[in-house]
């Protein structure tokens, strides 16, 4: 009973940080039909940076319990590049999608080289503060309550952005533009603006997310390169522009890895494709996508 | 000008002779490259074997995203196929032919194109990219994990291969900017030819007819799902056949050669030469060798220097290489 | 991008010269000709920081022996590619050897590069000195006698090591052990050495579980939870990139490591960020060939130890010694040559008289043997925290030379576990 629930957390942990690469990835691809390559970067972004904040900060005396808050709050802070970005990604919006995806394929290079450059090669962890929180004992096994918080805090971000999307006057802006650019800017949207928001936003979604989760492992600099994929396949498998499928996707994945992990370690990330596999064949939009893109 | 109260609209020979040039400078660009041997050192010639490798490739990639407009982010799987069938022939099965080899890979890369193509061609561009994505990562996965057969990450060796049945009793060098040189160039351009007959086939124009507009295409009776997936399966054949060449080359198939980057950088080539012009991609290849080859001399940063170029490309220069000088040779041939 | 008239002519101008008897022109220019040398090491992606120490040490190796003349009286001059993929790097030797023309090639961490390199170099008469990169499987095929090539000591010793040391300091005290390694050919040969080795010494030991992560994996708490599940008393780990400092932070958040000894013979790639507060006391921990903080550092170590930390604010590990006895065994060649042949070496010269050459590398005295493969000495030790670093040292020091570690020429690895006179 432990191992299994030992299981679970550890498979919601895992599924928590990559739901907050594929909401970014989903938000950009549902609003403005592009796929960010780059998903994985703004991650590691947030990762590095985030680690260079709390070691600033913890310096200049800040008490460490305070470092969560720190951590998205310099989530945020770095997820502003993702402005100039969008700005540059404009200039090819009315163009053939394929050439979106490849500006942030550049994108992608031009930030490895970019973190090499400012943070080195060596991998870097935050020191001290995985555990100001302590560890939480229930129902015989042991957790740091850190890793507590990091699923909640996905859990919160997925319920804001709903809320956001739903609710909020904005968020129906959002969804119109969403649904039909041309229209939304006929009836007075500014959809220049509405793409900016809804790709910086996105961008954040990923830098919060490295943030959050660098305390917790570290930050080294092929993680933007190979979390690509496995983003990918939730993005696949909840199906492409739902955020309910990026949260069941990310569910998904993150429990199919932990109990193959747990029961036949050979098949870690084979188990993924298989279920990325059976969901082309079995219901080819994913879980909650639209009838064939 | 005309008498009759009817315009006829003059022939569109201007535009088929733009089209001929296509092959045309395909053509060329091999004639140089087997005059290069001439001039220039072992190295160079060395450069130019993976560009051939890519050029036949990326002639399959083009086709599909140039003429049917479906972007493959996971190209790099047939050229990972094509690498270890040469590796398990040469080192494994001990057939050295090179011809066999070709073969083979060509059946295996259209099979296995068969069966992810029946999976993905469905979807269009975005989707299809990631999905290509996915299934190369995949193969690369496979490759790694099953080293009991592959080798895992430490590859397979790719032994030198007989030519037309013959053996070449000097150096490896000398086999590469040799025999095998002027063999894979005679190969680009048959295949080449190949690529071009089946462009401009009618097949090629229900491709095109497909790109420009799916619904329409359907609605005329083109029959989306074959197109694609043919189309799907013979870029395979050519990745294959380019991955074989590559192998050779290098003299070892490893697992990178499968990765999704590796994929990105043969879009980058297409992209750099132009994927709307017959021998952009192959112009491509060849400037993307040549541009990483002196990026990589002159700084440790060169994936940022690549991929700004990259960025740049794609902003101001989406039609390529090719296809910017074919946009402007044919402005200035309006105004003459 | 077209070639240029000038391009044909500088390179038929260069093959013209390279053809033409290079042996009557070098000498006279040599003296003043500097020395060039190439330098393939990964800088990106997971090996990108061992890549990175070790270029460091050949850059203030090179400095220093430059000070004192250089070799032969030639300044070294160091032109460095990066290590990325077997095909690119290929690209790159043949760059570095054709275009740059540099008279030998250093380097190479990775496994599958240096399978695909080493030929290329044989097939090209280019002297390579390897950092690292080499196991069992595949050299017999690609390098049954190498000329030019020379490699490092066996991927394998810092694991023999490891074993024998959980022997010495374990035995009796665990029954139950586990195994989490990266999934590639070192953690597997790895792995596969240390049950061997228990084997052998006949260690009653239960294998509990068996973890394979993928290389350089971020996120450990599913694997960690598996093995706090078979509840091991040994684990053995011989995870060296990024993942080591993931393992050891979420294991011991988790408890993992209250009842389980370690063993972790890779450890010192790792050592700045292997923070104390997640460190247990009395890890066997490996640092192959270089310790930065033993007591009785020879003058080179500590000259350059200290000139690593003042420069780059963190500690050198042992990738640092292999680029620099790589460089002080070509030196010691060239010069030893140079000497016998009264003129400037052609390389096959020089790879004939390194084989035996003695030297004073970081760590301490290395040679290479006649079959081209490097003797060292090696270094761990159980750890401790107690200590005025960020990350543990260790408590006591065992010192092992290769002779004892790794298989003697021309034996088969796994032969020689089972037979093998061993130091514990």
């Amino acid at each position: 009973m432990t191992e299994l629930l030992d299981v679970i957390l550890g498979g919601t942990f895992h599924a928590a940080v990559l739901f907050l690469v594929a909401a970014g990835l989903q938000l950009v691809f549902g609003v403005q039909k592009i796929v960010n390559l780059a998903c994985g970067s703004f991650y590691a972004l947030g990762a590095y940076f985030g680690i260079t904040a709390v070691g600033a900060a913890i310096k200049l005396g800040m008490p460490p319990a305070l470092f969560l808050p720190l951590l998205v709050v310099a989530g945020l802070l770095v997820g502003l590049v993702g402005l100039p970005i969008e700005r540059v990604l404009r200039t090819v919006y009315r163009r053939d999608e394929s050439y979106q995806l490849l500006i942030t394929f550049g994108f992608l290079l031009m930030f490895q080289d970019t973190f090499r450059y400012l943070w080195g090669a060596t991998p870097r962890t935050m020191d001290n503060v995985y555990l100001a929180y302590g560890t939480a004992h229930f129902l015989g096994i042991r957790v740091p309550t850190y890793n507590l918080l990091v699923i909640a805090a996905s859990l919160a971000i997925a319920a804001i952005l709903g809320l956001f999307l739903e609710r909020t006057r904005t968020g129906r802006i959002v969804r119109a533009t969403a649904e039909n650019r041309d229209m939304a800017e006929g009836l007075g949207v500014n959809a220049s603006k509405v793409f900016a928001l809804v790709f910086t936003v996105g961008c954040m979604l990923g830098t919060v997310g490295g943030a959050l989760v660098v305390p917790s492992s570290a930050a080294s600099l092929d993680m933007a390169v190979d979390l690509v994929v496995e983003s990918f396949a939730v993005v696949v498998i909840g199906g492409l522009g739902s955020m309910r499928g990026a949260l069941v996707g990310a569910l998904i994945v993150g429990l199919m890895r932990a109990l193959a992990i747990s029961l036949m370690p050979e098949m870690e990330m084979l188990s993924v494709y298989l279920v990325v596999v059976a969901v082309l064949i079995l219901r080819p939009a994913g879980l909650f996508g639209k009838a064939a893109v | 000008m005309s008498h009759s109260s009817i315009e006829i609209a003059p022939p569109a020979t201007l535009r088929r002779t733009m089209s001929l040039n296509g092959i045309g400078v395909l053509l060329a660009l091999i004639v140089v490259m087997a005059l290069l041997p001439f001039v220039a050192s072992p190295y160079v010639l060395l450069l130019m074997l993976p560009f051939v490798g890519y050029g036949i490739a990326l002639l399959g990639f083009n086709l599909l995203f140039g003429t049917t407009g479906l972007l493959s982010f996971g190209h790099a799987l047939f050229l990972g196929v094509g690498a270890y069938t040469a590796a398990v022939f040469t080192s494994k099965l001990s057939i050295l032919s090179f011809e066999i080899i070709l073969v083979v890979s060509a059946l295996l890369s259209g099979l296995i194109a068969l069966l992810i193509g029946a999976l993905c061609v469905r979807y269009t561009k975005i989707f299809f990219g990631m999905l290509t994505l996915a299934f190369g990562m995949l193969f690369h996965s496979f490759l790694y994990k099953f080293y009991a057969v592959t080798g895992g990450d430490q590859g397979m060796r790719v032994l030198r291969p007989l030519l037309l049945g013959m053996e070449w009793r000097g150096g490896k060098t000398a086999f590469l900017t040799g025999p095998f040189y002027y063999y894979t160039l005679v190969l680009f351009a048959g295949m080449g030819l190949a690529m071009w007959r089946i462009t401009q086939s009618p097949f090629g124009l229900h491709l095109r007819a497909i790109r420009e507009n799916a619904g329409k295409a359907a609605y005329v009776g083109v029959e989306i799902f074959r197109m694609r997936l043919s189309a799907f399966v013979i870029s395979a054949i050519y990745g294959g056949i380019g991955g074989v060449i590559l192998a050779v080359t290098t003299g070892l198939a490893d697992p990178e050669l499968a990765y999704w980057t590796h994929s990105g950088n043969l879009v980058f080539m297409a992209v750099l030469g132009g994927s709307g012009t017959f021998a952009g991609p192959a112009i491509g290849a060849l400037a993307f060798v040549m541009l990483q080859d002196f990026v990589m001399a002159i700084t440790q940063y060169w994936r940022f220097v690549m991929g700004g170029i990259l960025v740049l490309l794609v902003v101001f220069m989406p039609r390529g290489l090719a296809g910017t000088v074919e946009l402007l040779l044919s402005r200035r041939g309006r105004e003459a | 991008m077209k070639l240029t008239r000038r391009d044909f002519s500088r390179f038929a101008g260069s093959t013209a010269l390279v053809a033409a008897a290079p042996q009557i022109f070098a000498p006279a220019l040599a003296q003043e000709r500097p020395l060039r040398l190439g330098i393939l090491a990964p800088r990106s992606g997971v090996a990108g920081t061992a890549g990175e120490c070790g270029i460091r040490a050949v850059q203030w190796a090179a400095e220093r022996m430059n000070k004192g003349g250089g070799i032969a009286g030639r300044k070294i001059e160091l032109v460095i590619e990066e290590e990325t993929n077997p095909k690119d790097t290929i690209e790159r030797f043949r760059r570095l050897i054709l275009q740059e023309k540099v008279e030998a090639v250093h380097g190479l961490i990775s496994t599958g590069v240096s399978l695909g390199v080493a030929p290329v170099a044989e097939e090209e008469q280019a002297l390579l000195v390897m950092w690292d990169g080499t196991t069992q499987d595949g050299v017999k095929e690609t390098m049954p006698k190498p000329r030019y090539v020379f490699r490092s000591t066996d991927n394998e010793c810092e694991a023999v090591m490891g074993s024998l040391l959980a022997i010495k300091y374990f035995k009796g005290k665990f029954k139950r052990v586990a195994g989490i390694n990266p999934d590639y050919s070192y953690g597997r040969n790895n792995w596969e050495a240390f049950r061997q080795i228990l084997a052998r010494y006949g260690i009653a030991a239960e294998f509990v579980a068996e973890q394979w992560p993928k290389v350089g994996t971020m996120d450990l708490t599913s694997h960690i939870a598996a093995l706090n599940a078979a509840k091991p008393d040994l684990i053995f780990s011989s995870m060296l990139f990024a993942d080591l400092p993931v393992f050891m932070k979420q294991g011991n958040a988790a408890g993992l490591f209250e009842n389980a000894k370690l063993v972790l013979p890779a450890a010192g790639w790792q050592i700045n960020q292997l923070k104390k507060e997640f460190m247990p006391e009395g890890i066997i921990f490996g640092h192959n060939t270089l310790y930065f903080d033993h007591p009785q550092a020879s003058e080179l170590q500590k000259a350059f130890v200290d000139d690593y930390k003042d420069r780059y604010r963190e500690v050198p590990h042992w990738e640092a010694d292999r680029a620099y006895f790589a460089l002080a065994t070509y030196k010691a060649g060239v010069e030893a040559a140079q000497k016998a042949a009264g003129k400037w070496p052609t390389a096959e010269q020089v790879a004939e008289a390194m084989p035996g050459l003695e030297v004073e590398s970081l760590g301490g005295k290395g040679r290479f043997r006649k079959d081209k493969i490097a003797e060292q000495v090696f270094y761990q030790g159980p750890s401790t925290n107690n200590n005025k670093y960020d990350f543990p040292t260790l408590a006591s020091i065992d010192t092992f030379q290769a002779e004892q570690l790794q298989k003697p020429p021309g034996a088969d690895f796994w032969e020689w576990i089972k037979t093998a006179k061993m130091p514990v």
